[in-house]
């Protein structure tokens, strides 16, 4: 590669529109700016000439932070005119990793690059690519990344900052522009780990699908909307909420189920220290029955609670009889 | 010869010679043959495509099977299983249901024959001289539909004669196409049962990609009615789906304005359950799929079943419907707890043996009244 020695080059010769070789998003620049301002410019960046002027292949970061801090000229090698546009795009990209790493929407602009304005075939991509940025050479992998490339720049802010995973990445793409957005501002508004934010886009999609509406019809529903505008509830409670709402609406049945069940528990009036449960999903008979006390008094209390049970209509319906028929002849 | 397209066949160096195998080539003369030595690489060149069961169905690997073919049917745990055998004489299936449990745990996606039948009919004869005082069902339906390849690789032409000779053994060819062409010809002596899987036509079109209509598949049934088989059917996986009660119902009615209830075996009913896994995979080739909208909740084997009170309510109006085209018809659950067999029936068996008890006194009854009915035949000849 020809390539010159380190020079100074004028900083207005260089194209910063020119984001061929590119793949920021998001990019933080304070220590790097705090650093250049006590130390300037440690590494040099890389350009290419350009026509008259100059593309930066690597160093977009450290350019943008010289034109902030006022600087006229930066110190730069320089590429001549030729050279091959993947050849320095890969080059980059190199640069990149050994010094910062990418988030997830950085990584899926490299792919895309690759694939769309490089035109290289899929299958190398996979083959040479995946693994550069520790990815499985996998064809599902770079679907995934190639589909957040044409995600809404707030939905994109949202992945990096959540850390959002390939399979929630998925879930979010399966979705048209406008439910998405409509997802972006109740996931906002709530506080989701990983595994919780893959139950409710899952809850959200089944159900515009069962239902044969979208998915922001579903996020605009009373029950839903009540919740996010109430103006006391801390995210925690917002989540668990609209959760409970969402899990209602995809599952009547059981929803129904547990709501018959809790209003018999309550019409036990069961003392504290004693606690009744249902079977999971309703799948076996009667109920599981829980005491827990410290001294004798409050056992021998709740024992004696316990016995009056049986008297009451409510638990007579929670258990039903062990009778077993014969096979009728 | 069949209405699958297959871009090439892969045959074993080991099977080559095996009539099974000849008979494949002879029923496929245009479609390209490749001999292979070894094929571990091969089926791990498909095992890495994309969708290596899509893939994999449109290959033939003909090999030969070492090892135990025959197998109590896997069941589950803490329910009622029938104590049905299962024969392995072909690995996955030239259908794509949508719902179909082999996308779960096939290593090998390759649609693959095993042409020892030789041996296979040993180990079954093996098996069955065990049990004399048992009558035991096997079947080939497990792994692979027992018909769909039936034109190019017709172990019905070997099995149904086989079963004929054999006084302990009841074989059942489960299916969901039309392929009966093989079976009208052959003396059967009320040893095979020829079962369906049973769906509404919406559901047929749908999550049954390759398969015959439901249509196609009663008129099969009629057919081998009409040749004295003994028929089952299989209304497994039930999909609770909008409309649901209207497509069983019309096709329970459909069914029987075809066919004589009086010679139909048993009728199975069985709610869509599935592994965990099969969520992920089935939705990724099948984007389009509704069956995993229901209420859908994992059980302590950790499969997904209905929530019991919708299985009861499919279970309780299925069976009335079928009762009320005969009273008489033998109707089961397949894998269901004892208390959902009370919850539907009003009663159940005891446990998996008892089950598999009133299977045997049912298929007696059947074979019993066939040859009270073979005498009667005779004296009004002679």
């Amino acid at each position: 590669m020809s390539m010159s020695d380190i020079s100074k080059i004028p900083l207005r010769d260089i194209d910063f529109t020119d984001e061929t070789f590119s793949v920021n998003f998001m990019v933080h620049l304070e220590r790097l700016r705090s650093s250049m301002k006590k130390v300037g410019l440690i590494q040099p960046v890389l350009v290419r000439e350009k026509h008259s002027r100059y593309q930066i292949v690597c160093g977009f970061r450290r350019g943008s932070v010289c034109q902030e801090l006022g600087w006229n000229e930066i110190e730069a090698r320089v590429i001549h005119q030729g050279e091959d546009d993947l050849r320095l795009f890969s080059m980059s990209l190199h640069d990149n990793l050994t010094t910062r790493g990418f988030n997830s929407v950085e990584v899926a602009i490299a792919l895309d690059k690759l694939v769309h304005h490089f035109r290289m075939d899929p299958p190398v991509v996979i083959e040479t690519f995946l693994p550069l940025f520790s990815l499985e050479t996998s064809e599902k992998i770079l679907n995934t990344y190639l589909s957040l490339v044409s995600m809404e720049d707030e939905m994109k802010r949202y992945i990096v900052q959540e850390e959002v995973s390939r399979s929630n990445i998925r879930r979010l793409a399966s979705m048209t522009s406008e439910d998405r957005m409509a997802t972006l501002s109740l996931l906002s508004a709530l506080k989701l780990g990983e595994n919780r934010l893959r139950e409710v886009l899952t809850l959200l999609e089944e159900t515009a699908q069962r239902d044969r509406r979208t998915v922001r019809e579903i996020i605009a529903l009373r029950e839903i909307q009540a919740t996010l505008s109430h103006q006391n509830l801390t995210p925690s409670q917002r989540t668990e909420k609209v959760k409970k709402a969402l899990l209602t609406l995809r599952y009547p049945r059981l929803s129904q189920l547990q709501e018959t069940f809790e209003t018999k528990r309550k019409g036990l009036n069961l003392p504290s220290g004693l606690s009744l449960q249902h079977p999971a999903f309703f799948e076996a008979k009667g109920v599981k029955i829980e005491l827990q006390c410290e001294t004798l008094e409050e056992y021998q209390s709740l024992v004696s609670s316990l016995s009056l049970l049986q008297e009451k209509e409510e638990f007579q319906e929670m258990l039903t009889s062990s009778d077993q028929s014969k096979r009728p002849e | 010869m069949t209405a699958f397209k297959f871009q090439r066949i892969f045959i074993d160096e080991e099977a080559e010679r095996d009539e099974a195998a000849q008979i494949l080539l002879r029923n496929l003369p245009t479609v390209p043959v490749e001999r292979i030595r070894d094929k571990k690489p091969l089926i791990k060149q498909f095992s890495d495509l994309t969708d290596p069961l899509a893939e994999g169905k449109k290959f033939l690997l003909v090999t030969r099977f070492y090892g135990r073919r025959l197998k109590p049917c896997p069941g589950t745990s803490n329910h009622l299983c029938c104590g049905y055998y299962v024969i392995n004489a072909i690995t996955n299936c030239p259908m794509d249901c949508s719902y179909c449990v082999l996308q779960t745990y096939l290593t090998n996606p390759l649609l693959t024959l095993y042409s020892n039948w030789d041996d296979m009919l040993g180990e079954i004869e093996d098996f069955l001289s065990l049990k004399p005082q048992f009558l035991v069902r096997l079947g080939t339906g497990e792994l692979s539909d027992s018909l769909a390849l039936d034109r190019i690789f017709p172990l019905s032409q070997v099995l149904i004669p086989f079963f004929a000779e054999r006084k302990n053994g009841i074989l059942e060819l489960k299916t969901k196409s039309a392929e009966i062409s093989h079976l009208l010809s052959l003396d059967h002596r009320d040893r095979t049962v020829v079962s369906w899987s049973l769906n509404p036509p919406r559901i047929i079109e749908k999550e049954e990609i390759d398969t015959a209509s439901l249509e196609q598949r009663i008129e099969a049934a009629r057919r081998c009615q009409e040749k004295g088989y003994l028929l089952g059917f299989h209304f497994d996986p039930i999909i609770y789906h909008e409309g649901w009660e209207e497509g069983y119902r019309e096709t329970i009615v459909s069914l029987f304005q075809q066919i004589d209830p009086k010679r139909v075996a048993w009728i199975s009913l069985g709610g869509f359950r599935y592994p965990p896994q099969l969520k992920t995979i089935s939705r990724e080739r099948f984007p389009k799929t509704r069956i995993f909208l229901g209420e859908l909740f994992p059980g302590k084997d950790a499969k997904f079943r209905y929530l019991k009170d919708i299985r009861v309510e499919m279970y309780q109006k299925m069976a009335q419907w079928l009762r009320e085209e005969d009273p008489t018809l033998f109707i089961y659950l397949c894998m269901e707890s004892q208390e959902v067999w009370n919850q539907v029936f009003g009663w159940s068996p005891r446990n998996s043996s008892h089950l598999n008890q009133i299977f045997e006194e049912r298929l007696r009854e059947l074979l019993s009244q066939r040859e009270q009915g073979a005498s009667r035949g005779h004296l009004q000849s002679d």
